[in-house]
């Protein structure tokens, strides 16, 4: 089948890369062709992307970066995304040819345009502008801003604002957009830019420190608030592994805490979970299973996994994070 | 199955091809061979590994897309070429022998390799050793267990390794002799024949699902009617694949295509047991009693992987076709790393195993075949 259809795999959608640009220094965008059964997005809501790296099909989540009213117009779905140069799959992304045949997952996420008549702040930090203007891009498309306006705060390090011109834009479009350039060096931390905000509904995307800022302050001035927020990539610390860690492990709609001294196996054997096991030394892979998300450590070479889905081996492998595997 | 008297059968090494008076002598737990320093030998073959493991990427997806895709070119080609034979015989011959190595390739380049979990990494979904199903009339979850677990952790350990022998040949002393085994030769080229039934119903027989005395102590994962259940289901599906469907398809060349079928699977049958008896039962290759795995270090288990199997020297095509079985010692001692790598390792493990004294067991396909025919023959007297 894949002879036929580059990329053909089944329970994914396949997309062609149109065009791949470089917008900031470590800032790229990516322009694909969604096929023509793959189901639209709602402004906000993120896909998981799966290219091959190296032979190896890798997958990461990316926010639509775009409104599905653009996708609609032009066929086309952006995705826009920090380069991280240790990271999986974005110091690759640069270099991926136009029309190479991709794999994206249908949209999914509730991180989307609240349904109400107050007023919307919205925090960005960083690359967590993408959703917001897809959500902005719809509002006005479908003329949903009238309602209430919108404002946005808009922190990143010192002249590392993307898409400036294009909030400009939409700015113009409607008297009830307005949005501010920050820099948390200059302009101070998120949580004194809120006060002025306690009767809208807050939406933030960004890194764990704005969400955290965010989410005290909603708590005090009791702001509905709705998130989308990136831990990062979880800290890893190879050297504290003679400290004992307790990790949750989410498995088939289970959680189990687990450590970091021992196999995944065996911890799930003790806690009676349905395995199927064998050598117990990672040479036959009964015991594999897909793990979604997290990083685990392989305890014949201490290397890290990746922390996106892979395949796992539970008798060589110790968790380093939380984790999600299905069994 | 008898496994009362462990006894440890290591041979002489510096004699490759023993007369069958030697391998009698060579029958008493020996301390003839002094044994290497396992921690030194487990350091040099992960080093061997790491360095390839290091390489593993594009290169080896695209080949092992490739070969499927040449695989899905030889069977479909030799499934037309047998509905052509009315026009003139020597297609259908070429459609028999292009379908025979279209199932070769599907069983031991792609099958074996990918359900080893040699091309997991590549998380692609299709070419996984969980989600892989061959054409063989084998359930790809039963191999995985007796194969990959029980054959590969316990490689050649006389009672924990049923694939020594396969509960029907006796092929050292470690089982005591019985009338059966003065026919065993003929045992074995029926073996031969029939052999994807074989590897079928080999787990079944193990755990006696249908005859004999069901072991109490034996800790199943799978309950014996998922067994039969997954055994009928398996074989029904590939009977009637070749040997209704295919034929039916073709309407009046019924016959043309049923008889091509048959000879396809019988040639593909015959290849495989020769290659695997091969890799295992050559003269040389030693046993283990269950002893020698407790506390078992990896270099240990290295050790015994080692000497447990035995390569077979030959051009790019034959190692092809073996499913690069043909490097059973590399194979055994990284089972997960993508076969088309053992070419690469086997000059540094053969290095290493110098080093250590260590018998390097290899030959041309005719040394090896010979000296598996002559062990069979052998153990077929007390």
């Amino acid at each position: 089948m894949q002879q036929f259809k580059p990329a053909w795999r089944d329970g994914y959608y396949r997309a062609q890369v149109e065009a791949v640009r470089n917008l900031k220094s470590d800032m790229v965008e990516v322009i694909l062709t969604p096929e023509k059964a793959w189901p639209s997005h709602i402004a906000g809501q993120h896909i998981a992307l799966t290219i091959e790296v190296n032979g190896r099909l890798t997958t990461r989540v990316f926010t639509v970066a775009c409104g599905s009213s653009f996708h609609r117009e032009t066929k086309n779905i952006r995705l826009i995304t920090k380069v991280n140069n240790e990271g999986a799959i974005t110091p690759f992304l640069s270099s991926v040819t136009p029309s190479t045949w991709v794999n994206i997952s249908v949209p999914k996420g509730s991180f989307t345009l609240p349904n109400t008549d107050k007023p919307v702040l919205m925090v960005a930090g960083g690359s967590g502008i993408t959703p917001f203007i897809a959500m902005l891009e719809d509002a006005i498309e479908n003329k949903l801003i009238h309602r209430a306006p919108i404002h946005l705060l808009y922190f990143a390090k010192p002249n590392e604002h993307v898409l400036q011109s294009e909030l400009l834009a939409l700015q113009k479009r409607t008297n009830n957009f307005t949005f501010a350039l920050l820099t948390r060096q200059k302009d101070g931390d998120v949580e004194a830019h809120l006060s002025h905000f306690a009767d809208a509904h807050w939406l933030v995307c960004g890194p764990n420190t704005i969400y955290e800022q965010v989410q005290k302050v909603a708590k005090l001035v009791e702001a509905p608030l709705d998130s989308e927020h990136f831990a990062a990539l979880p800290t890893v610390n190879i050297g504290s592994l003679s400290e004992k860690e307790t990790f949750s492990l989410a498995h088939n709609g289970q959680h189990l805490a687990v450590n970091n001294q021992k196999s995944l196996l065996s911890q799930l054997q003790e806690a009676k979970q349905p395995v199927t096991y064998g050598c117990g030394m990672g040479i036959c892979h009964q015991c594999q299973c897909v793990k979604k998300r997290g990083v685990v450590r392989d305890t014949r070479t201490g290397e890290l996994s990746d922390s996106a889905e892979q395949l796992i081996q539970l008798c060589v492998s110790q968790a380093v994070t939380d984790l999600e595997i299905q069994l | 199955m008898n496994t009362g008297g462990l006894i440890n059968t290591k041979e002489l090494q510096e004699a490759p091809s023993q007369t069958d008076a030697e391998l009698q002598k060579a029958t008493t737990p020996s301390q003839s061979i002094s044994k290497p320093d396992y921690a030194i030998l487990e350091a040099q073959l992960d080093a061997i590994k790491s360095e390839v493991k290091g390489k593993i990427g594009a290169e080896d997806a695209a080949y092992i897309r490739r070969i499927i895709l040449i695989q899905r070119i030889c069977e479909w080609s030799g499934r037309i070429l047998l509905m052509l034979g009315f026009l003139q015989p020597v297609l259908w011959v070429a459609g028999v022998l292009s379908l025979a190595a279209a199932k070769i390739l599907d069983n031991m380049e792609i099958g074996h390799n990918v359900m080893h979990g040699q091309y997991d990494w590549m998380n692609d979904s299709f070419i996984n050793s969980k989600r892989y199903e061959w054409d063989i009339a084998c359930d790809g979850a039963s191999w995985n267990r007796v194969h990959n677990y029980e054959h590969h952790t316990y490689t050649n350990i006389i009672g924990k390794d049923r694939d020594f022998g396969y509960g029907l040949l006796r092929l050292s002393n470690d089982f005591r002799w019985r009338i059966k085994n003065l026919w065993q030769f003929a045992t074995y080229i029926l073996l031969s024949v029939m052999f994807q039934w074989g590897v079928s119903y080999h787990e079944m027989a193990a755990e006696r699902v249908f005859f004999g005395k069901k072991k109490n102590n034996r800790k199943n994962q799978v309950t014996h009617s998922e067994l039969k259940k997954r055994f009928f289901s398996k074989g029904a599906r590939q009977l009637v694949k070749d040997y209704v469907l295919f034929p039916l398809l073709a309407g009046p060349l019924f016959l043309w295509v049923l008889s091509g079928n048959l000879i396809a699977n019988l040639l593909r049958n015959l290849w495989t047991s020769t290659i695997i008896f091969c890799g295992h039962f050559t003269g040389d290759v030693e046993t283990f009693n269950a002893e020698d795995c407790k506390n078992e270090t990896r270099g240990q288990w290295y050790y015994r992987q080692a000497l447990g199997s035995s390569n077979i020297e030959g051009g790019n095509l034959f190692h092809v076709l073996t499913g690069h079985l043909s490097f059973q010692v590399e194979h055994h001692l990284f089972p997960d790393i993508p076969a088309r790598r053992y070419r690469e390792m086997a000059p540094k493990v053969q290095a290493v195993f110098k080093q250590h004294g260590m018998h390097y067991n290899t030959g041309s396909f005719w040394k090896q075949y010979t000296s598996v025919l002559k062990r069979i023959v052998r153990y077929s007297f007390p």
